[in-house]
């Protein structure tokens, strides 16, 4: 990425409060135009690495850049728009003076009107910010972030508190923001979010950049996609070498394939004539989640047990596949060695 | 700035306490201490330039209580991720306590000229509007070192303190001359004394003493330098 190209550029940022490097070494560019999610658990860095981003802190060490330069000054110049985290309504003021205030600063803002129909919320202009409900200041706050038409939009968990539906129509305005060819990074704890929103996730854990990529790739990373279908009675050994396959598991008489491939796994068993019931389901992002933010916190387990779960006995109860942790399950590994 | 201080204006004037507090009060205060008991004319003008002082004492610190609670909101720190500069934010506030004062003024002077049969010269009218107007500066400034240093309820305490106690042992709401002796000396070094002095000497159709205007310089130095520490301290951080 040329230097031309990028909105957003950390390199060795490093932000410590006390004891805690809240961001630990974040290297990161993000070019114009692209949707990007900051998705971390609770404390994980992100409204540390935002209060960076838009030159509110200050790094002890590395450097931040927005369109080339300091934040501050990026900031200056009206190329930027926020939704800062736990900001409340500002009392005694309407809807419109308020989003007309905050345009009045930028040098080419968007029209009031406009402002406030992107963020759903042209019936509320005459009312006072404090008495509206908990999800409408939300929208006003979008609102408030996006008024000045600024070329980076950055929006701190915009959506905790918002109820499923409104989180939605919240979802729909930023899009519809995007599309207009405004970069947009937003930081959320919600998986689904940054999978359905964003061109680009990064994850942040421990004030780090863990992975960065596609919800898509992330999935990949943490075994594509599950194919599930009746075992009648097939040696899983055998499943595993089918190709794509990461890993088998037998659970009440199914079989369940965590491949890479699911297409070339699917038209494996087409040939072997063995698809009953045939399930494809993409592996869950939780699963890449906890695969790629667990692993700090504990040593690295090396897969200890030697074999695919293989019951004795075909009717003998079975294990049920067990929840998110599955990940790290050991076997998988094995089993993949096994394919080899 | 003047769109920054019109919407802060608008805010102020729109909150109840504020009205009732800072306007209001005043006045009612004016009217009844002139008008139970002794019947002196002198003191009803004494007392009007001491209420209206007393009222842009009260207006102008309530700018610090604005700050406490946009501190709290984040609303300061959403205006620091807007092209608007800190020291834009800082002085707008400033220049928001000094029309915010304004009303408070205006209507103690009316209800003196209006209820009280208080009668001066035209000039007298206009200079001791013009001088309270001026000589709420300092309180603006104690009010926003206020603001920026102390959280939104402590901002609240605290100015009432600052307000009641300078009002009082100022002379803002009984004659000094009713102090005991220690006390008056101790008045007169107060900024609310040699505030409401500026206005008094007009009404009484003489320049204010030049004592009253170091004392009050003094104490804008110090108010100053008070807000500049306080906004220094935690301004860039909210």
């Amino acid at each position: 990425m040329t230097e031309t190209e990028r909105a957003v550029y950390f390199r060795g940022a490093i932000k410590a409060y006390g004891d805690v490097r809240a961001v630990d070494g974040v290297d990161l560019e993000i070019a114009h135009g692209e949707t990007v999610a900051l998705l971390g658990r609770n404390g994980a860095g992100k409204s540390t690495a935002i209060s960076l981003l838009l030159g509110l802190a200050e790094p002890d060490a590395g450097t931040v850049e927005l369109f080339g330069g300091p934040p501050q000054v990026s900031v200056r110049a009206g190329l930027v728009g926020a939704m800062l985290q736990e900001a409340r309504a500002v009392p005694r003021v309407t809807v419109g003076e308020l989003v007309a205030f905050v345009a009045g600063r930028y040098p080419d803002p968007l029209p009031v009107a406009r402002a406030l129909e992107l963020a759903g919320i042209e019936e509320l202009a005459g009312r006072r910010v404090d008495r509206l409900s908990g999800g409408q200041v939300q929208r006003v706050r979008f609102a408030v972030a996006l008024a000045g038409n600024p070329a980076l939009l950055v929006l701190d968990e915009p959506t905790a508190a918002l109820d499923v539906e409104a989180r939605h129509a919240f979802w729909e305005s930023m899009r519809a923001y995007a599309r207009r060819g405004h970069t947009v990074l937003f930081s959320t704890h919600y998986l689904e979010e940054a999978d359905l929103y964003a061109d680009r996730v990064l994850v942040l854990d421990h004030g780090r950049i863990v992975a960065d990529g596609t919800g898509e790739e992330l999935r990949r990373s943490a075994g594509g996609n599950l194919v599930t279908f009746d075992r009648a009675g097939r040696d899983p050994a055998d499943l595993a070498l089918l190709p794509g396959v990461r890993s088998v598991e037998v659970a009440g008489g199914r079989a369940r394939l965590r491949t890479d491939d699911s297409d070339a796994t699917v038209v494996a068993l087409a040939r072997l004539n063995a698809i009953r019931g045939l399930e494809v389901t993409p592996a869950s992002l939780d699963d890449a989640f906890l695969n790629l933010t667990s692993r700090e916190r504990e040593p690295v387990r090396e897969p200890v047990r030697s074999s695919v779960r293989e019951p004795v006995g075909a009717e003998a109860p079975e294990p049920v596949c067990e929840p998110a942790e599955s990940v790290q399950r050991p076997g998988t590994e094995t089993a993949r060695k096994a394919a080899r | 700035m003047k769109d920054y201080v019109r919407l802060e204006v608008r805010r102020t004037l729109r909150d109840p306490g504020f009205v009732i507090g800072g306007i209001g009060m005043p006045v009612l205060m004016y009217l009844l201490f002139t008008n139970l008991g002794a019947d002196d004319g002198g003191w009803r003008t004494g007392a009007m330039v001491g209420m209206a002082a007393y009222g842009a004492v009260g207006s102008a610190l309530n700018t610090g209580g604005g700050v406490a609670e946009d501190r709290a909101i984040g609303w300061l720190r959403q205006l620091r991720v807007t092209p608007m500069s800190s020291r834009e934010v800082v002085v707008g506030r400033a220049l928001t306590g000094s029309v915010t004062v304004v009303p408070a003024i205006v209507a103690v002077l009316a209800a003196g000229g209006l209820f009280n049969g208080v009668r001066l010269a035209a000039w007298q009218w206009a200079a001791v509007a013009l001088l309270l107007w001026l000589g709420s500066f300092p309180f603006t400034l104690l009010g926003l070192g206020n603001g920026y240093r102390l959280t939104g309820p402590a901002t609240g305490v605290a100015n009432m303190l600052c307000n009641l106690g300078l009002s009082v042992v100022g002379g803002l709401w009984f004659p000094v001359v009713l102090f005991p002796g220690w006390l008056r000396a101790v008045s007169s070094y107060t900024p609310t004394n040699r505030f409401a002095e500026l206005g008094r000497s007009v009404a009484q159709g003489h320049a204010p003493a030049a004592g009253a205007v170091v004392v009050l310089t003094a104490w804008l130095l110090v108010f100053g330098s008070y807000a500049v520490l306080s906004y220094r301290r935690v301004g860039t951080a909210v």
